[in-house]
Order: structure tokens, then C-alpha cells, then sequence
């Protein structure tokens, strides 16, 4: 428990470690980038360090920002490729208050959202972190990030995230969030589809959950706004959660009715009496509808509406007339048509849905499943956090067994040359190729070449089993 | 045939089996222990087709659907609900395993045993009467939540007459019964939203006269469960009709206040969060605008010191704040 007595010692000196770099992972940019974001430029002759690019990140986002500011003639600087000297960074760790980073799930608009692990139970979090720089960008983005707090404090169901702590670190200009650990959108889920679209069973599974969770909302008086797939995240038992309230409204406790008067959802899963520009709707009628688009788009993989800008759009949404492929059949399409109905007062209110026949059905087992998406090709969505803290207490160890990183490089070697890192992306792909195969029809190329090289390829090893530890919740 | 061990019986034996040792344990005569063994025996096959075991799988859809038939035909349902305290420890787990999963079952979008119990309803009343026996509550308990998940079945236990006493079963002594009645209890008031609200409100008077009891009841969990239960109900739009006619209701009032006085800080916690209700009414009736006035002093001086000590929840204080703010402005109604 030494390791852990230790982790402890740091929170208590409230000690962040690695406060230069923001995220530990400037390993991944190509520049090296100090803590106030500015690039220094490559001197060559002094020493070609140059910071690992990983190929599963695309494109250099953050360095961007700051090219102008940068010196072009010293990015022009030939040298020979074999020559390029790579320094592979160890994973650091970084504690921040009682939580232990891991690596980025996602990235918005407002900032990052990584994975964490609370040191004291031990639960695998989700964390929001919102730059203040960022957040002032947006209109309205301080508000409306209050109020979803303020929101999601007071909500509390199986199918809507959960809100766990918030706090801010002045010295970095950071508001974090931290919440429930999801693995995943369901729009992930979609892309990485066959069709982009879900089995009936399987969209029948998540359309529960949706509506569950919908009722539960709708009786705490919030109309969400923003039903879409995008917003519909899974854990690893692949529960449901109703994530993003940021343009949610709760109506007042003593409220008549649940007339709204602004809509801002995402346009093409927006009902037809925001479309044509309503000065005042019913709020939850407008849930139903974009439940009703979600469910259009799980079981077809298509969206009831298109346009190629918005007033197109939304002027065919304005009329209301759509269709569905003919290959879905009567309980599910008419549940689709009831909740898509133009007038909101005939479409179905949630009690028609929950007794609609296809939401009580019992579709037939298909015989396929899709799966979340991996992560970094990792299709059991193994805890991030184990390798920095394994770095961090264990380095020491390692010495006997060399251990293997992700890319199948060995880890201790601080430096590389290109031909290595090639070799290495190359193997990395077949592994990858092949662990996709698991997941989806792996195309044969791959799965045939991996084949071939069985006897060299080394796995990655880890130190413990800790597919167990997603499991654990609070009481 | 198989070479070893018995050959295996069908559906409509084991079913004919099953019946004729119940009937057998139910006269309670001298072969009483061997229709004892007979029963768990069968129970066993019976559980055994539909959940399989370690070595085989469950029996195929067609000898399940076969299997249910004959329960239903053979009104076994009943007969083994109605003699589970006759049944040993173990069997009476699997009765409610067997019935738990023929509950569930499923073809289509139908669901054939929902709809036998319901012209069966006789089932549901002897289940809910199982809170009574000490030795089978809890497993009458598994078996009802199961049968409350659907919306029928839910309908039928609201709207009898046996319901109330679930008022009874929540404070029975044996704490894990209580709870686990009052889980039920809960589960029936809250699952189905629309079914709830509108049961509460034809049933307004009766319901709240009994609720009242709880309330005042002398067993502390009883008292917090209920009070939490209440402002979960109230607080849900659902019920809007049934808050607002609890609101303006003097009496519940005086309860709420009293409740805030309360020595556990747990109950004033929850009470103050009923209590809200009333102040935040933009339209309240006299008789509440009367009290409200007459406490008017000591309500802001009490809500000033009123857990002081919950800093962190800012919530709470935002509506404490508020909840102090609309005691200080309150005025009599004009032309009083």
C-alpha cells in the first residue's frame, strides 16, 4: 500500500504534478510546446529532439493556433531522415487533487474530456475540463456551463449522467467537471457500424433507456433540447446516460404547462414548430420528436430530413414529410410516424410511447452485435490510468522484463531513429488490424499478413487485470 | 431414451406431477412428507427447463411455451402462490424463480402470463397478502415487484382494496419484511407515472389518510421513508393536480412544520423539502397564508440557524435564501 500512502501525500500537498505541460501528452505533438503554449523552433544543430508524433492522433491540433507566431524558415531545415533522433517520453503521471489522469475520450468545443481515476474508491471517472480562454469564445458559454451544473445536480437516474464533483484550479484557468465514466457515444457507435445503423434489438435496448431516462427527466420538469445520438453516451455495461444539458431548460415549479420559447438543439433532429420558427412550443413534445429522429437514425442509418444548409433543412422539416425505407415494418414504423407527426398536438406523448407495441416487443436476437467503438484500438477499454501509475511507481522493475508500449517499441529506449519508428508503426498496424478483426469483418489483408508474422509479434503486457475495476460504483 | 438416469418428463407431466403433490401437501394428511419431497422434486425439473443447469441448456421456446400453457391450464400459479408456507426453504425460492421468469415471458409484443394473471387477479391478492407470513413475505416480495413492473398488473394491486394494507406491512416489526414491503410499496406509487397520478388522485382522501399515519408513525425508518417517499411524489410534475390539492391543505402544513422540528436532522431535512412546496406557491389559499403569517417571526429566525452546517450544498441554501426572503415579504390578502 506504499504506492497508495504515496498518491495520498501528493493530494494532501495539493502538489499537481507536471504543471507545464497541461495534459501529459505532449508527446503527441510533433513541437516541443512549454507550459505557455508558445513553439520554440528546432535547432538542429544544437540537438534534433524532436517529440514523438503519435499516428493515432491526426492532424496537430492546438499547435495550429500559434503557427504565425512561429519562425517558417526553421521548419525548412533538411536533414536526413534516418538521422531524425525521436525522444520517446515515458508517461507521466499526473495527479490532480484526489484524481489520477489518464488519457483523452474526447474533445469539444470547450476544452477536453479525459479519463481519471478518484484515488480514494478507486472508481473510474470521466472528467470535462474547461479552459477559461476557450470557454469565453463561445456565446454564452460561462451560463450555460453553470447551468448545466446547477441542473445535473439535482437530477439523479440510471439513464442520465451523473454529476460527481466540480472544482476549479485557479493557476491553470480550469473548470473540471467530473463525472460518471462513459466509454462512448452512441453516434461513435453508429459510425463504426455496418450501415451506421443498429440491429433492432440492440436499438430497441438503447431507445428504452432513452425513454426511461426521458420520463424521469420530463417529471423533474427539464425538457432536454438536445436529443441525439451524439448526446446519448454508454458505460461499459452499455446503461444509457442523457449527457449534455447545455441548452436543457427546467421549467419553474409551478409552471401551468411546458411552454418554451427558445430552441437551440442541433438542427436536423429540431421538430417542425421550431423549424418554422414558432414563437413558443410545448417543451417536451420537442424531446419527442428528436427521440423520434434518433430512433429513425438508429434503425436506418439515415436522418428523416436532409438539406445541404440549415434553411433547407429546416424548410423540409417545416413540412413535415418524410419517409421511411420500406424494410422497416409496422410496430416500429408506426411508432416512428406517431412520434414524428407534424402537429405536436398528435404526436405521442411519452406515456403512447412507453405502451407502444414495439417498445414492448421482444425482437428477435440478430445475429450480430455492435460493439463500442475502441479507443486507441483498445476493444475492452482497458483503464488508461494503470500505465502512468506502472510508469510512475514501477519503472524500477521493468528493468528485468523490458516491457512493450502500445506501438510494440520497447519503452526504455529513450531514443529511436525513424527506420525504428516505421518498423514499429508497421507492426503497430497489423496489430491493430488484427484486433479490429475481433470487433468487426476484419478485411483479409490484414488478418493474412499478422499471420505471418505470429512467431515475432510481442504482446503488450500489463500488469494487472483491470477489465474488474470499470464495475465499481458508489453505494 | 437416455441410457442413464431417469427418461425426461415432459411439460404436461411434471406439471400434473407438481399439482398432485400440492394438492396432496395442502390436505396435509400423513403422506404430507412425501408430497413434500415430490414437490421440491418437480419444482427443480420445472426450473431446470426453463433456466437449464450447469450441464444443459434451458429447454427449447417450444417445450417452454408448452410448459406455460400448462400452468396456466392447470391454474398451478395460484395453487403454489397459496401454499408456498407449506413449501421447503429452497422450493420456495424456486416457485418464485419459475414464476418470476413465466412472468417475463414474451411472444411478440405479447406477454401471455400478464395476461392470464389478470383474469387470475386472485394471484396477485394472495402475494400481496404473503406480507402477512413472516416465513414467505420476502419471497412474495420478489414475486410482486416483478408482477408491479407492468402496468396491468400495477392497476389491478393499486386500485384494490388490499393495497392499504401495505400501510400496515410497512411498519411490521421484522425490519428486513418492512422494507422490503415498503420497496413495493414504493415501486407501485411510482413506476408507472401516469397510472400513479391518476390513482393518487381519485383515491386522494383515503391514500393521504393512511399516509398521514405513516408520517405520524412512532418507527423512525417508517417516519423518514415515508417522508422522503412523500416529497419524491409531490416534487414529480406527474403529480401536479395531487401537490397542488396537498399544498393547500392547512393541515399538512402544520405536519410539515412540526416535521421541521423534528429531532433527527434527517427527517427535518426531508421535511424542509416538502415544506418549500408551500412557502414557493405563488397562489396561496388563505388558511396557509394565514399560518404562514402568524409564524411569520419565528419561521425566518428559525430558518436562519436551520442546518447552517450544510455550506457546501448550495442548493440548499440557494432555497433556504429564497424560502426566507418569501416569509419575510408576506402580507395578509388585501380587504383583511
Amino acid at each position: 500500500m506504499s504506492e497508495n500512502e504515496n498518491l495520498t501525500d501528493r493530494n494532501g500537498s495539493g502538489d499537481i504534478m507536471e504543471p507545464a505541460s497541461e495534459n501529459g501528452d505532449t508527446r503527441n505533438r510533433i513541437f516541443s510546446v512549454d507550459s505557455a503554449e508558445e513553439l520554440k523552433p528546432i535547432n538542429a544543430a544544437e540537438n534534433a529532439e524532436i517529440w514523438l508524433k503519435k499516428f493515432e492522433e491526426t492532424g496537430l491540433s492546438g499547435v495550429d493556433d500559434d503557427l504565425e507566431t512561429v519562425n517558417i524558415a526553421n521548419f525548412f531545415h533538411r536533414v536526413d531522415s534516418d538521422q531524425i533522433i525521436y525522444n520517446m517520453k515515458k508517461k507521466r503521471l499526473k495527479v490532480i487533487g484526489k484524481y489520477v489522469m489518464g488519457d483523452l475520450l474526447g474533445e469539444g468545443a470547450y476544452g477536453k474530456v479525459k479519463e481519471m481515476m478518484d484515488s480514494e474508491t478507486l472508481c473510474r471517472r470521466a472528467v470535462k475540463i474547461f479552459k477559461d480562454k476557450k470557454l469565453k469564445r463561445i456565446p454564452n458559454g460561462e451560463q450555460s456551463v453553470i447551468k448545466e451544473i446547477n441542473m445535473l445536480k439535482k437530477l439523479c437516474h440510471k439513464n442520465v449522467i451523473r454529476l460527481i464533483d466540480v472544482f476549479r484550479i485557479e493557476e491553470k484557468k480550469k473548470l473540471y467537471i467530473v463525472m460518471e465514466f462513459c466509454v462512448g457515444s452512441l453516434q461513435a457507435m453508429l459510425d463504426s457500424a455496418p450501415g451506421k445503423k443498429l440491429p433492432p434489438r440492440q436499438a430497441q435496448e438503447y431507445f428504452n433507456q432513452l425513454i426511461d431516462g426521458l420520463e424521469y427527466l420530463h417529471g423533474q420538469r427539464v425538457v432536454h433540447k438536445d436529443i441525439k445520438p451524439g448526446n446519448l453516451l454508454l458505460t461499459l455495461e452499455e446503461q444509457l446516460k442523457i449527457s449534455d444539458f447545455g441548452v436543457a431548460e427546467t421549467f419553474d415549479f409551478f409552471a401551468k404547462d411546458d411552454t418554451c420559447y427558445i430552441g437551440q438543439g442541433s438542427p436536423a433532429f429540431q421538430p417542425p414548430e421550431i423549424a418554422n420558427g414558432s414563437e413558443s412550443f410545448a417543451g417536451f413534445k420537442v424531446d419527442i420528436w428528436s427521440s423520434g429522429v434518433t430512433l429513425y437514425n438508429f434503425v436506418t442509418g439515415l436522418y428523416p430530413f436532409e438539406g445541404n444548409n440549415i434553411f433547407r433543412l429546416f424548410e423540409s422539416i417545416g413540412k413535415g414529410i418524410f419517409t421511411i425505407p420500406k424494410e422497416i415494418e409496422d410496430p416500429l414504423r408506426d411508432l416512428i410516424l406517431g412520434m414524428l407527426r407534424k402537429d405536436p398536438e398528435e404526436r405521442f406523448t411519452l406515456q403512447q410511447v412507453k405502451q407502444h407495441p414495439w417498445v414492448n416487443a421482444n425482437p428477435p436476437a440478430s445475429d450480430y452485435r455492435v460493439l463500442i467503438p475502441p479507443i486507441k484500438n483498445d476493444i475492452w477499454h482497458n483503464m488508461t490510468i494503470l500505465p502512468y501509475l506502472c510508469d510512475h511507481y514501477y519503472e524500477n522493475d521493468s528493468n528485468s522484463e523490458a516491457s512493450y508500449d502500445e506501438c510494440g517499441m520497447l519503452d526504455d529506449a529513450e531514443y529511436i531513429t525513424e527506420r525504428e519508428l516505421n518498423a514499429a508503426i508497421e507492426n503497430h498496424k497489423r496489430s491493430a488490424g488484427h484486433s479490429n478483426g475481433n470487433a468487426q469483418k476484419s478485411n483479409q489483408s490484414s488478418t493474412s499478413s499478422s499471420t505471418k508474422n505470429r512467431g515475432r509479434k510481442k504482446r503488450p503486457i500489463s500488469c494487472m487485470a483491470v477489465r474488474n475495476m470499470c464495475m465499481c460504483k458508489q453505494s | 431414451m437416455p441410457l442413464f438416469g431417469k427418461s425426461q418428463k415432459g411439460p404436461a407431466e411434471v406439471v400434473k406431477a407438481l399439482k398432485e403433490a400440492v394438492n396432496a401437501l395442502e390436505k396435509g394428511d400423513k403422506k404430507a412428507e412425501k408430497a413434500q419431497e415430490d414437490v421440491s422434486k418437480n419444482l427443480v425439473l420445472i426450473k431446470n427447463m426453463l433456466y437449464g443447469t450447469s450441464e444443459s441448456e434451458p429447454q427449447t421456446d417450444i417445450i417452454v411455451a408448452q410448459l406455460a400453457q400448462e400452468l396456466y391450464n392447470s391454474n398451478l400459479l395460484l395453487l403454489l402462490v397459496q401454499n408456498l408456507n407449506r413449501i421447503d426453504f429452497e422450493g420456495k425460492k424456486d416457485v418464485a424463480q419459475v414464476f418470476n421468469n413465466i412472468l417475463r415471458r414474451q411472444i411478440g409484443t405479447r406477454s401471455p402470463t400478464v395476461e392470464y394473471i389478470c383474469t387470475k387477479s386472485e394471484i396477485l391478492y394472495t402475494l400481496m397478502s404473503g406480507y402477512e407470513h413472516q416465513e414467505i413475505a420476502l419471497n412474495c416480495g420478489t414475486m410482486l415487484r416483478e408482477c408491479a413492473r407492468y402496468e396491468a398488473l400495477a392497476k389491478i394491486m393499486l386500485y384494490s382494496e388490499d393495497f392499504y394494507n401495505f400501510f400496515r406491512y410497512v411498519e411490521v416489526s421484522t425490519f428486513d419484511i418492512a422494507s422490503d414491503a415498503f420497496s413495493t410499496f414504493k415501486e407501485l406509487l411510482t413506476r408507472h407515472k401516469l397510472l400513479c397520478a391518476d390513482f393518487l388522485e381519485t383515491n386522494y382522501d383515503k391514500v393521504f389518510n393512511h399516509y398521514q399515519r405513516l408520517l405520524n408513525s412512532e418507527n423512525y425508518v417508517t417516519r423518514r421513508q415515508s417522508l422522503k417517499l412523500l416529497g419524491e411524489l409531490l416534487l414529480d410534475r406527474h403529480n401536479f393536480t395531487v401537490m397542488t390539492r396537498y399544498i393547500s391543505n392547512p393541515d399538512n402544513l402544520k405536519l410539515m412544520m412540526n416535521m421541521l422540528k423534528e429531532r433527527s436532522r434527517n427527517i427535518q431535512f426531508e421535511a424542509f423539502h416538502v415544506f418549500k412546496v408551500f412557502v414557493a406557491n405563488p397562489n396561496k389559499p388563505k388558511p396557509i397564508l394565514d399560518i404562514l403569517l402568524r409564524n411569520q417571526d419565528k419561521l425566518v429566525e428559525f430558518l436562519m440557524k436551520f442546518h447552517t452546517d450544510r455550506a457546501e450544498d448550495e442548493q440548499f441554501n440557494d432555497e433556504k435564501a429564497y424560502l426566507i426572503r418569501q416569509i419575510k415579504e408576506l402580507k395578509p390578502l388585501p380587504g383583511h
